[in-house]
């Protein structure tokens, strides 16, 4: 019974879809962890690179203190987490997201506004994308009202 | 905002014809349920997963809609219609884009909280992980308590979507420039607007389903254009799909215009992006005979129609984490 469901497994494997990205998504095909920060205090253990992709853990809402409290902060079954990026030039950004998580980008205690909002191409695990015009700085990405336990972010210089 | 929970009083108070002391306490509750069900409304844990209040689809910046065609549920369901705002949602005998017997607003947050066409909030068998999750938070232990004190503060489904109600009728919007200018009997400040306005209520007679002072008749009507492309996501045919009666296939309750600047896309499914794209797809013959420029005047009366003290009304917004009792 075993062999057979590997079997199935490979052939389903196989024959499966596979997404096809545009070039500023390339990046989400390949994941490395990162440590996921309850609280300000962890961020420099949560950093994000820019341009590469992250499979991170994320956390039940009630252990999570958000740097501002988030637009849709979830209800205490739900997960979130925070992480740092640094953006060296402004630009508009893309947040692109394997869940259906709240994202939210600040900095010195402000939110920036997104501009855009879209789901990824079929087949692709995104599960949304959310562009913003940023300055350059180090932002906090907070990620609230999420149903999973674990997800994966990729951060994108779009223009 | 102080004067609906005033005039609420006020009616309650004539109907019952209460003693000063019960005055009081009949106050007290009031404004503990209203501040409670503004708490629900932007309270995630109504939802089975964590990840939808009230609040997700209604965001008060859009007049309580959220700018999508349909919203997906908390499980990933797609959405059935577009969210419809909620000023002056308490003036409204009918509730929703195609129900006509609903008893008010208690009953009809049933729909999005346990209701499976679609899967909402996903509560449906889950009711109980309602009373457990908010019975935790000793704020709502407080709240339930002041609120519902004839009820030994219980908290239960009943309760919460009472208290929700009671939020929802606070959430009054008459005071739009058209408003403003209306009560102080002056015409409004652009040709335009004032064109159109003549238009909406003369010829266009825009003002036949879309009545003022709610800007809807509160009744339902068959303007779906002829052979349209049935909804891929659903089938949807309004009234009918509750009364079951054929004659009312198709047929959706007319929405407000209040704040409609805000409020885009349109529809009862979202499937017109704009203002201009919702006139022109009235299936009536009087849409026909208008040209593009009857259209942008009666899109600048429309305007007028925008409350900005509605939408940032701090009464309505998310309230502190704080207790306030």
């Amino acid at each position: 019974m075993k062999s057979v469901l590997v079997v199935l497994l490979l052939v389903t494997g196989l024959f499966a879809k596979e997404a096809v990205l545009p070039t500023e998504l390339m990046a989400w095909k390949t994941l490395s962890f990162v440590n996921t920060a309850k609280s300000a205090n962890e961020l420099s253990d949560a950093s994000l690179d820019l341009n590469k992709a992250s499979y991170v853990g994320l956390i039940n809402t009630p252990k999570i203190q958000y740097v501002t409290r988030p637009t849709n902060e979830g209800g205490t079954v739900s997960y979130g987490g925070l992480f740092q990026i640094e953006i060296k030039e402004s630009g508009t950004y893309r947040v692109i997201l394997g869940n259906a998580s709240w994202i939210e980008l600040v900095k010195e205690g402000k939110s920036a506004k997104s501009v855009a909002h879209a789901q990824g191409p079929e087949n692709s695990g995104i599960r949304k994308m959310v562009d913003y015009l940023l300055e350059s700085g180090i932002y906090t990405l907070q990620l609230s009202a999420g149903a999973d336990t674990t997800t994966a972010v990729l951060v994108t210089k779009i223009k | 905002m102080k004067h609906s929970i005033r005039a609420l009083l006020v009616l309650s108070i004539s109907l019952t014809g209460l003693s000063g002391e019960s005055l009081s306490n009949t106050s007290q509750t009031l404004n503990a349920k209203i501040e409670l069900g503004r708490r629900l409304f932007y309270d995630a844990d109504l939802s089975i997963n964590g990840t939808m209040s009230c609040a997700t689809c209604h965001e008060q910046r859009r007049s309580f809609t959220d700018g999508n065609s349909a919203h997906p549920g908390a499980l990933g369901d797609q959405g059935k219609r577009n969210v419809p705002g909620l000023a002056n949602v308490g003036l409204h005998k009918n509730l929703t884009w195609g129900h006509n017997h609903l008893s008010g607003l208690a009953e009809q947050a049933l729909a999005p909280i346990r209701g499976t066409d679609p899967i909402e909030m996903g509560m449906n068998g889950y009711e109980n992980e309602i009373t457990k999750r908010l019975s935790q938070n000793g704020c709502y232990q407080k709240l339930f308590s002041l609120a519902f004190s004839d009820q030994k503060g219980a908290i239960n489904l009943s309760t919460v979507t009472l208290a929700l109600e009671s939020f929802e009728k606070t959430l009054i919007s008459n005071n739009s420039l058209y408003d403003q200018k209306m009560r102080a009997k002056q015409p409004l400040p652009t040709k335009e607007a004032r064109e159109g306005k003549k238009l909406f209520f003369g010829g266009a007679k825009c003002n036949t389903c879309h009545s003022a002072p709610l800007f809807s008749d509160d009744d339902f009507h068959q303007i779906q254009p002829k052979n349209q492309t049935p909804n891929p996501r659903f089938k949807d045919y309004g009234l009918s799909d509750v009364t079951g009666d054929m004659k009312d296939k198709n047929v959706f309750r007319t929405p407000s215009l209040r704040n409609a600047a805000l409020t885009s896309p349109y529809w009862h499914d979202g499937s017109a992006k704009t203002l201009d794209d919702a006139i022109r797809k009235h299936d009536l013959k009087i849409n026909q005979s208008m040209n593009a420029k009857d259209i942008q005047k009666i899109i600048a009366f429309i305007n007028t129609l925008t409350d900005n003290d509605f939408v940032t009304n701090p009464n309505f917004s998310k309230p502190k984490v704080e207790c306030p009792y």
